[in-house]
């Protein structure tokens, strides 16, 4: 007798990848914690959380704890609804993003034709939760981190777009399995270089890190947009964030170095993404040490960095591209 | 920059401290801003006033040492030495050779302790986290070698009249030693760090720029005075204790932006480790300390005397009225006078200018409000 | 390489006041100059000409005295200036009439206006045509209470607390008679 399922596989399989993918964004959300103190640490000449655990591995538990039990506090005469809405605004949006990246060759939630146009606008959707934290908080110093937050992250989308734009030229696709699978004589990297590093420095704007993180300028503003967010809230933002981190790396990954390909592995459509978490953990790495290194620009400095150079750069990049490819 | 009528109506105020990351101490300076342009800062200060010159009238000229230190707490040394050198000069004592050395490395240690901090908390106004850190872990070398003969880590009270309270011994000697070739070695990571790095550049050049007139009149002093060209220096110019037979230069910037003072310091830093060496090196046998009646009598009358602490010059001011209290103290402090320029300096600039102008100032609050 | 300082008879610039040449080595700065107080504004735009800087703005509180011109409040202010190029420190003393109040000189020297605030919030002196007398280092609710005032009974003559010549040969005497009780290291 025929089962009649009342869910077809296809759903049934999503829940269960958008399952996974949430619990790994905790995962990965407590594993880069560790990771940015400890790597903080050591570039600070300090060996960073050492006493929770085997070398403070279970620091970011124990914060989590912490977090949960703290008073959300709600400021007074501030817009209850905006303040309560925008942690939540600022995570949601950036689940999306991984239903479409594709893991492993055949790990992946689901294979849009349009994939990388989806994951553009997933990320433009974060401006709006900091803009509504700023003004929730209805507090000056909130309200700067957020002007300053859209202004920047507005100016850093283009680049974002073009140098992406450059790889789908050479690819004619939009769709992330086709990138990847296109890639497997070279890795774009050594096609694109230009337009890898303005996507990586675009990145990093997008997701307010250093030294592009003047919407939360401690040493300025307080720490900006989430000065008044207190207990789970702040951590919702800073899981936001860091999954924010994870996709910029992981769509670089896909783009430029090869997404899932590596040297064989038994099992290589499923073990796959072993080399893919290797490539984003790599970025990763690479991110946080340039948080802990460098200064912070100035914010008219940064805007006139986008519009004056990536901007140009990555528009030559994109002609050049189409003449190569025309030929 | 300000011409749009939409910025002219839209001004608000912004309260910038007194608890803020980036005023170093308890500093409220009151902004009136249009959008990210500053147009009017205007600094409060009092949170920290503890009325030392009144301190000073109440009790025995011999009871207001530790107050000395209290008042700029990052490199106090100096505030000691300017005191006892007040009233040694108005009661005529006459300190011993050793015991002047001993006055001169100590201070100047805690010089090159109060730049470092100073570097370290000013790059963590910039938004770069790890130079405070390195900053600190030398710091942390000159405080335990401080902490051996004074007693304190910070508020040192180690100076007398006629003296210095204990002698040095050569543990003092060789662990100075080492620290002034490891702290040599560590300028070159600074150097390659913060110096060279384009960023830092961008945030300090042609930003804050004083002007040798506009430093006359609110007098300034220090390195910030140095940074515009002037060469005063109270080492050199009105010498005093043993430094006239150091060799050292003054070093001197030429704009007087904030990368000029960044440099002054730092150039500084490496001038003191050749006074400390010098000092070692020529290092007399001999008492430290003189001996001098236990009730100084303060004769009737003023008395003046200027020192270089590590943020300018710092001068006492005595009235003495023929009893062992003072009449009257002022404690002229340098970050006052620096200060002062604020509102003339920041019209019109961008808020991260502020904070790149306020770290290079190199402001200590409880100095300036006593 | 102390920087020379001038030989004072030739180095005098402010002939037009009241001014005693003083020993370096004994008091610290080398020409102390009495002012009325409609000199005031003058010696410090000479001192502004002749590129002094200011040192400080401050005062002292005396017992008040009859004169000639009336009874004076007891306050004195000190103004201190010097040199970035040499050695040569000045100090400026005027008695504040009755009336608590001196011509400001903030418009020849900005750093002044931060300096007299301070004076008007110890002592309650007034200076005449500063742009902002709020208290500086006092709080708002506190501006009428001056704390560096001494009460009667602590109060001493101008004479008193000034310098005597004879009191110089007694403080060289003492200084250098080593006396009973010296203090333990």
């Amino acid at each position: 007798m025929e089962t009649i399922s009342i869910l077809p596989p296809e759903l049934i399989r999503m829940l269960i990848a958008a399952i996974i993918i949430i619990s790994f964004l905790f995962l990965n959300a407590i594993m880069m914690g560790y990771l940015e103190r400890k790597i903080a640490g050591h570039v600070q000449r300090r060996p960073g959380p050492m006493e929770v655990g085997f070398h403070g591995i279970l620091q970011m538990v124990v914060d989590g704890v912490k977090l949960l039990g703290k008073e959300l506090l709600i400021p007074f005469n501030v817009d209850r609804t905006l303040f309560r809405v925008a942690p939540l605004l600022s995570f949601t949006p950036v689940i999306l993003p991984l239903l479409v990246i594709p893991f492993s060759e055949k790990l992946q939630a689901r294979d849009l034709s349009l994939g990388l146009i989806f994951i553009v606008s997933m990320g433009s959707v974060n401006v709006m939760a900091l803009l509504v934290a700023g003004w929730g908080s209805n507090n000056k110093y909130s309200m700067f981190g957020a002007m300053r937050a859209v202004a920047q992250s507005i100016a850093f989308e283009i680049p974002i777009l073009l140098s992406m734009l450059a790889v789908v030229l050479m690819c004619n696709t939009f769709s992330l399995k086709e990138i990847v699978g296109a890639q497997q004589k070279i890795w774009f990297v050594f096609l694109q270089p230009v337009a890898f590093l303005i996507y990586l420095i675009a990145g990093v704007a997008e997701t307010n890190r250093a030294p592009f993180d003047l919407p939360e300028a401690e040493s300025e503003l307080t720490a900006g947009f989430h000065t008044e967010y207190s207990g789970m809230g702040f951590s919702l933002f800073f899981i936001g964030e860091y999954t924010n981190m994870f996709i910029v790396a992981s769509v670089a990954t896909v783009l430029f170095l090869g997404g899932w390909h590596g040297p064989n592995l038994p099992y290589g459509e499923y073990l796959g993404i072993v080399w893919f978490f290797l490539k984003v953990y790599f970025l990763l790495f690479l991110l946080i040490m340039i948080r802990w290194t460098y200064p912070r620009v100035r914010f008219d400095q940064l805007l006139n960095f986008a519009w004056k150079y990536l901007v140009p750069f990555s528009l030559v990049n994109i002609l050049i591209t189409a003449v190569l490819v025309k030929l | 920059m300000l011409e749009s009528d939409f910025q002219k109506k839209n001004r608000f105020f912004l309260n910038m401290g007194p608890q803020h990351p980036s005023t170093h101490g308890v500093l409220l300076i009151v902004l009136e801003m249009s959008g990210e342009y500053v147009l009017d800062p205007q600094p409060v200060l009092g949170f920290v006033h503890r009325m030392h010159e009144k301190m000073a009238e109440s009790r025995p000229c011999v009871g207001f040492m530790p107050n000395t230190a209290r008042m700029d707490y990052v490199c106090a040394l100096p505030y000691n030495h300017g005191y006892v050198s007040l009233i040694e000069r108005k009661a005529g004592i006459e300190v011993p050779e050793r015991a002047e050395y001993i006055r001169v490395i100590t201070s100047e240690l805690n010089r090159v302790a109060s730049h470092l901090l100073w570097l370290g908390a000013y790059l963590l106004d910039l938004g770069a986290f790890t130079p405070i850190l390195y900053g600190f872990d030398d710091r942390e070398h000159i405080l335990d070698i401080l902490e051996d003969i004074t007693g304190s880590r910070l508020t040192y009270c180690y100076y007398r009249f006629g003296g210095v309270s204990r002698d040095i011994d050569d543990k003092f000697v060789a662990s100075t030693r080492a620290f002034i070739k490891r702290l040599r070695e560590r300028f070159v990571i600074y150097e390659k760090l913060v110096t060279k790095n384009i960023i830092f550049i961008k945030r300090t050049e042609n930003i804050g720029v004083v002007s040798p007139d506009m430093a006359l009149r609110y007098g300034m002093t220090g390195p910030n005075l140095r940074g515009s060209g002037i060469a005063y220096d109270v080492r050199k110019n009105e010498p005093y204790s043993v430094y006239p037979e150091f060799d050292f230069e003054i070093p001197v910037g030429s704009q007087g932006d904030c990368l000029d003072r960044y440099m002054v310091r730092i150039r500084e830093m490496e001038q003191s480790l050749r006074i400390i060496e010098q000092a070692l090196d020529r290092l007399p046998e001999g008492p430290v300390r003189a001996k001098v009646p236990k009730n100084i009598k303060l004769s009737p009358g003023d008395c003046n005397f200027a020192v270089e602490a590590a943020r300018g010059e710092l001068s006492y001011y005595l009235v003495g009225d023929g009893t062992s209290t003072p009449y009257r103290l002022k404690v002229r402090v340098p970050s006052y006078s620096n200060l002062s320029c604020l509102p003339e300096l920041g019209r019109g600039i961008l808020l991260p200018d502020l904070v790149s102008i306020l770290g290079s100032f190199d402001l200590v609050i409880p100095e300036m409000d006593r | 390489m102390a920087p020379e300082t001038k030989n004072f008879k030739e180095d005098i610039l402010f002939h037009e006041f009241n001014t005693t040449e003083t020993d370096y080595d004994q008091r610290g700065y080398h020409l102390e100059v009495a002012l009325e107080v409609n000199q005031v504004r003058k010696f410090a735009q000479k001192a502004y000409d002749e590129g002094f800087y200011l040192v400080f703005v401050t005062g002292f509180h005396v017992l008040s005295e009859e004169t000639a011109e009336g009874t004076t409040s007891g306050l004195n202010g000190v103004y201190q200036f010097a040199r970035y190029d040499r050695l040569y420190r000045i100090k400026g003393h005027v008695s504040v009439p009755e009336d608590m109040s001196l011509p400001s000189i903030c418009d020849i020297y900005q750093g002044a206006n931060w300096h007299e605030r301070e004076t008007r919030d110890l002592y309650g002196i007034n200076f005449e045509g500063h742009p902002n007398l709020k208290p500086l280092l006092l709080s708002d609710e506190d501006r009428d209470f001056h704390p560096l005032l001494k009460e009667e009974k602590k109060l001493k003559s101008l004479e008193a607390v000034s310098w005597a010549p004879e009191a110089l040969e007694s403080v060289d005497a003492d200084a250098k008679a080593p006396s009973a009780d010296s203090i333990d290291s």
